[in-house]
């Protein structure tokens, strides 16, 4: 996938596959190139002094991969997790080469759908609603209109994921 | 794609074990099929995605059936994807047959048997295929262009990349037997075994680069082998000239050899590689001339006098006398088969006890076997499994154990490595730094057999060569001042390895004129690093040498003495979880001491509880942990809390209140204090338990958590959960540390 020029959203999303999948009331889908797999929700250790979308680290089948939460991502109300919530294991290139396994906790899974050019439009201006950023386009499906997530952005974004209130300039330390 | 799923080598991505190759990917698929059910759609997008990996796999001379059933697989998964979304019985019993026939193509490729039959029910392979990625030799080779007078070339990295990438690690591994064979014909010119070896390293180096048509480095290492098989067959002999040439010629193969790195990473890739050769070549034919009047006998190669000597080198070779018929069957070089994934160590070593693999292979069998001894102690403390009241299962189940833990120990064992290529690099190092110096240096060299994880061998390769620039440049004296002091004009560099406690000390001592401790003392107190009324001992003085912004250089050489000193060192060593000590007497020498783990995959962590989390500390940082007694702990305006050990102030960190996260014990008596500590500064941790000691297998955390330095990495602990391996140094030099020290100076304000 190119990299975008910022800010320009429009005919960004291609035609395909995607997986599709709910949040709050709204469906989103996601390219199923970039989806790796489909896991049930499972422990997750939190990881300490990260922003509160960052729920944590799992162990998926020997590799630590981190889990983000896309309500808190999105800044939607919290909610409990109902037996239906899954994470689904996205798969992104880093922009300094190889690929990340990041997964992401979801209310629940729809299905596999394709999208032709026709059911697509790029997305309008929600007037800096935080998840702008995110969207690749909007596609429309027998009347209900799904959101469709840049994999990139949401999940590589750049200073997001530094440490909260870091504090740790040099010491010039000697001993006690 | 399938190339970006490749780890970077440090640990970068959180995917283990690099790329899958095509069984791998293949038996994922197996796995997924036997999960999967009519009606539902489980495992389809990861056999999608597996096989999107293996259509993007590059493999060299696959079968078309190969290529044609990957096709039928895709449009069974594309219409079931379009479609339901859901497997029924019929595309399940085709996916299991397709997935049996394309493995007998794998394994038909492995045995030399005949490919399977088409199954007549998937309909025609009607589909032939033109665009096989077929290798073709002959057009594969990149074109020799010239600029000036120095040949160039460029590198087919589509088609050639997995030669080259090999090319390249066999290279390199050659590079180093050439040089450290260099090192001993120094000494000893007429050691035969080694000529031999290095005449045998260009030569297979000559044949790797003329099989990727790489013609610049081919005909040079065609001439020095030349000379080489000169000397082996005793019609020149080595001569400091001989070993310059050897020097010069290594230096430019390496320079081709690194150049083709750098384009196999990402750098300019296609661009063309210029190393200057013709004054080597033109030197090596000298040498190869002018040194042949000294036997009696005169073979027939010496018909190369025929060349002219201001020849330009030549773009085939000129020389044709057959002189690189190897002596020894031993000699001969493993020309054939480039692409075969095992072969024969170069050095012919004849007993053949080794093979080379792919290090991420290797990586992801550790990681695997890391794997199962995890899911081997679930299954053991399963509840269920544990009430099963026979003998006969609990020795089932031990033998287990055992075999799990005798396995992780020969997959470890398997990335030691010693520790010589190492310290051999050092013997050029100190020769090459003594000479430019003119001091006069020998390097003695013990336990260069010591073991060590490969990883950590290549990051332990910075810090020793600075710690030898240190020692050659301001430990040793010039000679003259030797001389007046009584030494002996020649200065001694020490470097050892050996195993102790578990890890592996490495020692680097010089008989040079060791430290000054006045002079550090005032240096660091006109670096503001200390008081000028702080009292120190003579060892902790010297200790400040490692302190940032340190350095006593007098004179600024070109190698040493630019600022960056010791402080480097030190956090590298630190960086691998180690430890660095100094002693030195004025006058007699300096030893630095280096304790590191030997691995960087496993360490021995202390596993704590704070509130409902878990972390692990690493062992070799932890000083001592105990439960405070009453009075123990002061707080101290300014300062923070404060324990008392043995007469020690050590400053608290509450890890809990420190990563934001709940405690359980708010009463310091309840709790327990783990004294951590990095460098010279050490701290005391405030957990609420000790769950005990374990061994763990590091993992990354990767990319997303790169900015932050809080945790070392992670570990999949005994029940298949996460634990977060402290970062110490972090913890030790956090700011209330700081705040503290600042209010020891001047009046802080309270943090």
């Amino acid at each position: 996938m190119t990299t975008p020029p910022p800010n320009l959203n429009a005919a960004l999303a291609k035609a395909g596959r995607y997986l599709t999948f709910g949040l709050g009331v709204e469906i989103y889908g996601l390219p199923v190139m970039n989806v790796r797999e489909i896991i049930r929700l499972c422990p997750i250790t939190p990881v300490p002094r990260m922003p509160d979308f960052i729920k944590g680290v799992i162990n998926l089948r020997g590799t630590v991969i981190p889990v983000l939460d896309l309500r808190a991502k999105f800044q939607m109300p919290e909610a409990v997790y109902s037996e239906r919530a899954c994470i689904i294991v996205v798969q992104v290139r880093n922009p300094t080469g190889g690929s990340t396994l990041i997964g992401s906790i979801v209310d629940t899974v729809e299905e596999v759908v394709q999208f032709n050019e026709s059911q697509l439009e790029p997305a309008p201006d929600f007037g800096g609603s935080p998840e702008t950023q995110f969207i690749l386009g909007l596609a429309t499906l027998s009347g209900s209109v799904k959101t469709l997530l840049d994999p990139e952005k949401v999940f590589l974004a750049e200073g997001l994921l530094t440490l909260t209130p870091a504090q740790a300039p040099e010491p010039q330390t000697t001993h006690s | 794609m399938a190339c970006d799923l490749m780890t970077d080598n440090d640990h970068g991505s959180p995917i283990s074990g690099g790329p899958l190759d095509a069984s791998q990917l293949l038996c994922r698929i197996g796995e997924e099929l036997a999960f999967v059910t009519p009606g539902k759609d489980n495992g389809l997008l990861p056999i999608n995605h597996f096989l999107l990996d293996l259509e993007e796999l590059p493999v060299a001379e696959i079968p078309e059936a190969w290529t044609v059933g990957l096709r039928v697989a895709r449009g069974w998964i594309d219409v079931i994807l379009d479609g339901p979304g859901l497997f029924s019985e019929n595309s399940i019993r085709r996916l299991n047959d397709w997935h049996g026939f394309m493995s007998s193509i794998l394994d038909s490729r492995a045995s030399g048997r005949g490919l399977p039959a088409w199954p007549s029910d998937w309909g025609e392979p009607a589909a032939r295929v033109e665009d096989l990625p077929a290798v073709d030799p002959a057009s594969a080779p990149s074109g020799t262009v010239s600029d000036g007078n120095e040949p160039s070339f460029c590198l087919n990295l589509d088609e050639d990349l997995e030669l080259l990438n090999e090319f390249h690690s066999e290279s390199l591994e050659l590079l180093q037997t050439i040089e450290q064979g260099v090192l001993v014909l120094e000494s000893n010119p007429t050691d035969t075994e080694t000529v031999n070896s290095i005449f045998r390293a260009f030569h297979t180096f000559k044949g790797g680069a003329g099989f990727l048509h790489l013609d610049p480095p081919r005909n040079l290492a065609h001439e020095l082998e030349t000379v080489l098989d000169l000397v082996r067959r005793s019609e020149l002999h080595i001569d400091s000239g001989i070993i310059n040439l050897i020097l010069a010629g290594g230096d430019a193969l390496e320079q081709f050899t690194r150049a083709i790195g750098a384009q196999l990473q990402g750098i300019a890739p296609g661009s063309p590689i210029v190393v200057p050769t013709s004054e080597i070549i033109r030197r090596a034919k000298a040498a190869a001339r002018g040194e042949t009047e000294a036997p009696s006998c005169s073979p027939p190669e010496r018909s190369l006098t025929d060349a002219p000597a201001s020849q330009i080198p030549p773009p085939e070779q000129a020389i044709t006398a057959p002189v690189h018929q190897p002596a020894a069957p031993e000699a001969t070089p493993p020309p054939a088969a480039p692409a075969a994934p095992v072969r024969e160590p170069v050095g012919g070593d004849p007993a053949g006890g080794f093979v080379k693999l792919d290090t991420a292979k290797l990586d992801s069998l550790v990681d695997l076997v890391g794997e199962l001894v995890v899911a081997q102690s679930m299954v053991v403390e399963n509840s269920e499994v544990q009430a099963i009241a026979s003998s006969q299962f609990v020795r089932q189940l031990r033998q287990l154990r055992r075999i799990t833990s005798d396995l992780q120990n020969t997959a470890m064992s398997m990335r030691m490595v010693p520790v010589r290529g190492a310290f051999q690099k050092m013997t050029r190092l100190v020769r090459d730094l003594a000479a430019s110096g003119g001091k006069q240096i020998q390097l003695l060299l013990e336990g260069e057999e010591t073991e060590l994880d490969r990883n950590m061998v290549e990051k332990l390769g910075d810090p020793l060569v600075h710690m030898m620039r240190n020692s050659v440049d301001h430990g040793i004296e010039s000679q003259d001042e030797r001389m007046a002091r009584g030494k002996p004009a020649q200065g001694t560099i020490r470097l050892s390895a050996a195993h102790q406690r578990g890890g592996i000390v490495i020692r680097l001592s010089d008989d040079g004129k060791g430290l000054d401790p006045a002079r550090i003392r005032a240096k660091a107190i006109e670096r503001g690093l200390i008081r000028v009324d702080t009292e120190m001992d003579a060892s902790e003085i010297v200790s400040l040498i490692f302190l940032p912004g340190f350095s006593t250089a007098e004179a600024v050489t070109d190698l040493s003495g630019r600022g960056v000193g010791m402080d480097v060192v030190r956090s590298n060593i630190e960086g691998l979880s180690g430890k660095i000590e100094v002693q030195s007497v004025p006058g007699e020498g300096t030893t630095f001491t280096l304790l590191l783990p030997l691995t960087l995959a496993i360490i021995d962590g202390m596993l704590v509880g704070v509130g409902d989390d878990r972390y692990i500390i690493p062992t070799l940082s932890i000083r001592e942990s105990f439960r405070p007694q009453p009075g123990m702990v002061s707080t101290i305006q300014g300062r923070g809390e404060v324990v008392s050990v043995r007469g020690r102030q050590t400053p608290l960190l509450r890890l809990g209140r420190y990563l934001g996260r709940p405690a359980r014990a708010t009463n310091l008596e309840d709790a327990i204090i783990v004294v951590v500590e990095s460098g010279d500064a050490a701290r005391g941790l405030v957990v609420d338990e000790l769950l005990g000691k374990q061994e763990v297998v590091i993992k990354s955390l990767g990319q997303t958590f790169r900015h932050q330095n809080l945790l070392a990495g992670s570990a999949v602990l005994g029940d298949g959960s996460v634990g977060l391996i402290l970062d110490v140094d972090t913890l030790v030099k956090t700011p209330a540390h700081q705040n503290a020290i600042a209010a020891a100076t001047a009046a802080a304000p309270n943090p």
